[in-house]
């Protein structure tokens, strides 16, 4: 983690005096970009860094469902299964992408290529079906554009 | 069009987000007023006057949240915008995040001078990427052109924001459990008293509204609480942004001006219900209002107060339409699931009660329903109202008992018969 | 002061109190779980809930006063929620009670019976947690029991500050759980959040399944681990409920010890030595006195005692600072005219335990140092010197290497120790749980302890033998 130090250090700048402990989340954030999931070292050294109690860190990474503390695969299919999107056809969706890949909601697949999640509603009813890939958003999904998205995704 | 538009008055394109095309729609106008030609408090008696309701969920007037702000009382305050927008079915503050980000800017400026706010900040829910760099690169560009900072426009007045992301977490859109979550920790919602206006980051006065509240703060003070009031109702004066969803032919995020015939927008603005079905019911404003059949919509307009007479609300402004043909029991499931996913556990009614409902729901749906799980869901609601921290626990059982008064029928015929009236149905795939 | 009306009675409450506390200051129960007088306050339980007239239903614990408000504590609808929230609170409680250590001090077992009453209305599995989970290598937790109220997360954050505890996950799966590098073994107060957990969720080790609490009878004590002097209660078995077993050990040893709440001492809460204090109080005991090794009786002890005072020309006694007030007062009285007296420091820090911090845990780890100051001088000075003929050292920590080699010795101590075989006379006395008796602490605040059980026979009470030995010798026939 030391590496983002400097970033770190920036970003603490941009926040109020006094509010080391409001840190925890971006910089969290920032560690499971660089790495892809937060390991134990990162917990101590952030601890160390931003002088919170170490508790403070492990409670927010267990409570909160976009941070993780081991690797996932690299590409993180999270399709939403919330109303509006099981009214646009979610649940079909899904059994096509289980199909697909061969993996269930939590899993993931044998070559590491993909981790497959089922979340609550992302903010896209209007597009749906919609899943997020990543970071990225894949709204009114068909069949069609369902396997044109997995085959583009190496 | 639903009426006069006070957000939805350019075309959207690549590059209408951009400072350059905000400042040709009369942006930043009304920062230039606020800061040259008012004071904090004039500020405030104009927000006040104009009678702007909140458009997160509870429609509490704005003015009147931010008068409990003392000014000049020695201490930090802060302004959060609530971009969380966690709600199932609401999707319009996204709308403003991407496609006019700096109408919020703008309306933070002037209200943290309003407000007496140094620091002001954005909380964004964490899955909120293209919203989020969409709002950041607005930043950087205000930043930039001397709208943050120190002596802005050369008035002395200074301001700074951070737009901080979330990480996945419903319960942190409730006020106080976004604070929390600014503050570095798990999201857990607090107790009031005292209320956040008093203590509330780090124990200081704050003012939490929502995106889209803030939104309508520049237009007001640049053409005036008057003309604000000349649209929509008396009871209910500007527009809203409503996110559509479900069985209609053209789901998306509209802007109806209060008062608008609510048949009228779903038939015209909507295109209709899915295959020429009829409604079955709506849930007008986010899941936790009270679902309304075709038949209690008919007459009814899209304001504040007509909602409230039907025993509903406008809430959220997430709307979902629901055709003939669609199992409400499955639908509830997934409600309760999701209320159930999202409790953060604190206290006791929502933590168990949370998990009780989605597991007699799940019973129900896999056939093995008994007679006495309908009382236990009013039980479970009962209980969960008004005796719990936050909204959440109130919620679930408001989303529930929606349901069951309306269609209480679905739900003895899943249990007797073991199977649903609508074979699980939930989308609307063809005429009937 | 603002007068507020509590189920029409009126009161003065303090106007920073809330509801609560004017409520149970005044004698008006209002059952709670999570709310405790020494942490904040969180109100996650729910249980306190109270009506207030014109405003319905809201927790107490967190309720400003305000002047003319009308709370009602036991309505029909403050009755019908309280019913409720125990439903909630034990949708997923195992019904472990005929496991649970903490039954029959439970609070959730009293509100049970006291408030509901009435069997789950749930019809569902409950969901399942940890059962063993290894908190620290002195606390075992168990997640179904755990009510999440928080008061051991509170605890660690606001009073020990080991900062140890804290919550994982959400909704109905969350769970306590210490901090990964497990401060919580190193907290040296860790103990008191099994007696602050209102459910059996937290257990001590040492009290596993060890017994049912209605068999055991808690006796006032003080903690001689320090000059802090907590005032404890130190819990065997009531002499009705003996069992009938070849090893009486189990009616005459130490079952647990647990704080006994003193406002100017310790508050509610002890360290963990004074949990341990069976390590101190249950070492092996010398049982009966000895010329040289040669057992011998009582008297004959005394006898060979007061021979060797008369005849010695420069005696020193060594004086133990785990002797009572009344031990003491009656050494100074009985021989303090017929030795040169010094105190003696019978225990110093072990290794590895905190010596001083500002909660309660002081340097001095020994319970009366302040009376046996006001009595007698420090040792500094050599107080054994080459013309010493006679040592009596009472208590431990003693280095005999420092008598002379012609001096005598009289050793009046509890424990099994290699030089009680070699004194001259050795005189076995009681320990602090064989008798009554009051220690000074550093403040100067006066505690009262009590016996708990009976010495054995060989064993004298040092005030007995401090009169005794004051006593001119008899002539020997």
């Amino acid at each position: 983690m030391k590496h983002l130090i400097p970033e770190f250090e920036k970003l603490r700048e941009r926040f109020p005096a006094g509010f080391e402990s409001s840190l925890v989340l971006p910089c969290v954030r920032r560690i499971q970009e660089d790495r892809g999931y937060v390991a134990d070292s990162d917990v101590e050294e952030l601890t160390a860094y931003l002088g919170v109690p170490r508790i403070q860190i492990e409670e927010v990474l267990s409570f909160y469902t976009q941070f993780r503390r081991k690797p996932i695969g690299r590409w993180h299919l999270q399709m939403c299964h919330n109303v509006s999107c099981s009214m646009r056809g979610a649940e079909s969706l899904l059994t096509r992408v289980e199909r697909k890949i061969g993996i269930r909601p939590g899993e993931t697949s044998q070559d590491g290529r993909y981790t497959l999640s089922v979340v609550e509603c992302l903010g896209s009813c209007g597009t749906a079906p919609m899943m997020m890939v990543n970071d990225t958003y894949h709204e009114n999904l068909t069949d069609e554009k369902l396997d044109e998205l997995l085959a583009g995704l190496k | 069009m639903p009426g006069r538009q006070l957000f939805m008055t350019f075309p959207v394109t690549a590059t209408s987000h951009s400072l350059a095309e905000y400042r040709a729609r009369g942006g930043y106008l009304a920062l230039e007023k606020a800061l040259k030609q008012m004071k904090p408090s004039d500020v405030t008696k104009e927000v006040t006057a104009s009678g702007l309701q909140g458009r997160g969920g509870a429609a509490f007037a704005v003015g009147r949240k931010w008068q409990v702000i003392v000014p000049d009382d020695g201490q930090p305050h802060y302004l959060i915008a609530n971009a969380d927008e966690g709600e199932p079915g609401t999707f319009k503050d996204r709308w403003i995040l991407e496609n006019n980000p700096h109408l919020l800017l703008e309306s933070m400026l002037v209200s943290s001078y309003a407000l007496g706010v140094r620091n002001c900040f954005v909380y964004i829910r964490g899955e909120f990427d293209l919203p989020y760099r969409r709002l950041a690169g607005a930043v950087e560009e205000a930043y930039e052109a001397g709208y943050f900072g120190t002596d802005i426009l050369g008035t002395g007045f200074a301001c700074d924001i951070v737009v901080y992301r979330g990480a996945g977490a419903y319960v942190a859109g409730e006020a106080s459990g976004l604070l929390a979550s600014l503050e570095g920790k798990k999201s857990y919602p607090r107790n009031r008293p005292p209320r956040l206006t008093v203590k509330g980051l780090y124990q200081r006065p704050t003012v939490v509204n929502n995106v889209e509240s803030l939104s309508n703060i520049a237009g007001i003070i640049r053409d005036g609480a008057a003309a604000f009031k000349a649209v929509g109702t008396p009871k209910s004066p500007g527009t809203r942004l409503l996110s559509v969803s479900g069985h209609v032919n053209r789901p998306g995020v509209f802007e109806v001006e209060l008062g608008y015939p609510w048949m009228k927008f779903l038939e015209e603005d909507c295109g209709g219900i899915l295959h020429g079905r009829a409604i079955k019911c709506v849930v007008p404003g986010g899941v936790s209002s009270k679902v309304l059949t075709g038949a209690d919509i008919a007459n009814l307009n899209l304001s504040h107060e007509d909602l409230w007479d039907a025993g509903s609300t406008l809430g959220s402004g997430g709307m979902i339409v629901i055709a003939e043909g669609t199992c409400m029991v499955t639908l509830l499931r997934i409600l309760m699931r999701f209320y159930h996913h999202e409790s953060c556990g604190q206290c006791t009614p929502c933590r168990h009660g949370t998990g009780w409902l989605h597991r007699i729901m799940d019973r129900i749906v896999a056939g093995q329903g008994r007679p006495e799980d309908i009382e236990r869901l009013y039980y479970i609601s009962k209980f969960n109202d008004g005796t719990t921290i936050c909204g959440l626990g109130d919620a679930a059982g408001y989303a529930c008992t929606g349901i069951l008064d309306k269609f209480r029928d679905e739900f003895e015929y899943y249990i007797e018969h073991k199977r649903s009236r609508f074979d699980g149905n939930l989308e609307c795939l063809r005429s009937s | 002061m603002p007068e507020i009306f509590i189920n029409g009675q009126a009161v003065e409450a303090g106007a920073e109190q809330t509801v609560l506390q004017v409520a149970l200051a005044n004698g008006h129960f209002v059952p709670t779980f999570c709310w405790h007088p020494q942490l904040s306050v969180v109100g996650n339980c729910r249980m306190c809930l109270v009506e207030v007239e014109g405003r319905g239903l809201d927790i107490a614990c967190n309720m400003p006063v305000s002047a003319g408000m009308k709370v009602l504590t036991d309505s029909d609808e403050v009755k019908a929620h309280r019913k409720a929230m125990l439903q909630f609170i034990t949708l997923n409680h195992p019904v472990d009670c005929g496991i649970c250590d903490k039954a029959g001090e439970c609070t959730l077992q009293d509100y049970h019976y006291t408030y509901n009453g009435e069997a789950s209305l749930s019809l569902d599995a409950k969901v399942r947690s940890t059962k063993y989970y290894n908190l620290s290598n002195r606390i075992l937790l168990d997640n179904e029991r755990c009510i999440l109220c928080l008061r051991c997360t509170r605890f660690t954050h606001e009073v020990s500050k080991s900062m140890a505890l804290g919550v994982e996950r959400r909704g109905d799966v969350s769970n306590i759980r210490p901090v990964e590098d497990r401060p919580l073994g190193e907290d040296p107060y860790s103990d008191n959040i099994v007696d602050i957990c209102p459910v059996g969720a937290l257990q001590s080790r040492q009290f596993l399944h060890k017994a049912r609490v209605w068999y055991l009878k808690p006796t006032p004590s003080v903690c001689p681990g320090c000059e802090r002097g907590c005032t404890i209660q130190v819990w065997h078995r009531k002499p009705e409920w003996f069992l009938k077993s070849l090893d009486q050990r189990q009616n005459t040893s130490i079952a647990r010890v647990t704080p006994l709440e003193n406002p100017a001492v310790n508050g509610p809460w002890i360290c963990n030595k004074a949990r341990d204090l069976a390590r101190i109080f249950e070492r092996t005991r010398a049982g009966e006195p000895m010329l040289k090794g040669r057992p011998v009786t009582v008297a004959a002890a005394l006898d060979e005692a007061r021979r060797l005072i008369g005849a010695a020309r420069r005696p020193v006694a060594l004086v133990s600072n785990w002797g009572s007030n009344e031990e003491l007062e009656s050494f100074k009285r009985c021989l303090g005219e017929v030795f040169h007296c010094h105190l003696k420091h019978d225990w110093l820090p072990e290794e590895g335990e905190r010596v001083e911090d500002d909660l309660l845990i002081r340097a001095d780890k020994n319970p009366n140092s302040a009376k046996a100051r006001e009595l007698f001088h420090e040792t500094g000075d050599p107080a054994i010197h080459e013309g010493t003929d006679l040592v009596l050292v009472w208590g431990e920590g003693f280095d005999f290497a420092r008598v002379p080699r012609q001096a005598k010795v009289i050793f009046l101590n509890s424990y099994l120790q290699p030089e009680n075989g070699h004194a001259d006379v050795f005189l076995p006395v009681s320990i602090q749980t064989e008798r009554r008796g009051h220690y000074t602490n550093f403040q100067g605040v006066v505690s009262a302890f009590e016996p708990c059980f009976e010495k054995s026979r060989g064993v004298s009470h040092a005030e007995d033998l401090f009169k005794a030995l004051s006593a001119p010798a008899r002539e020997h026939a």
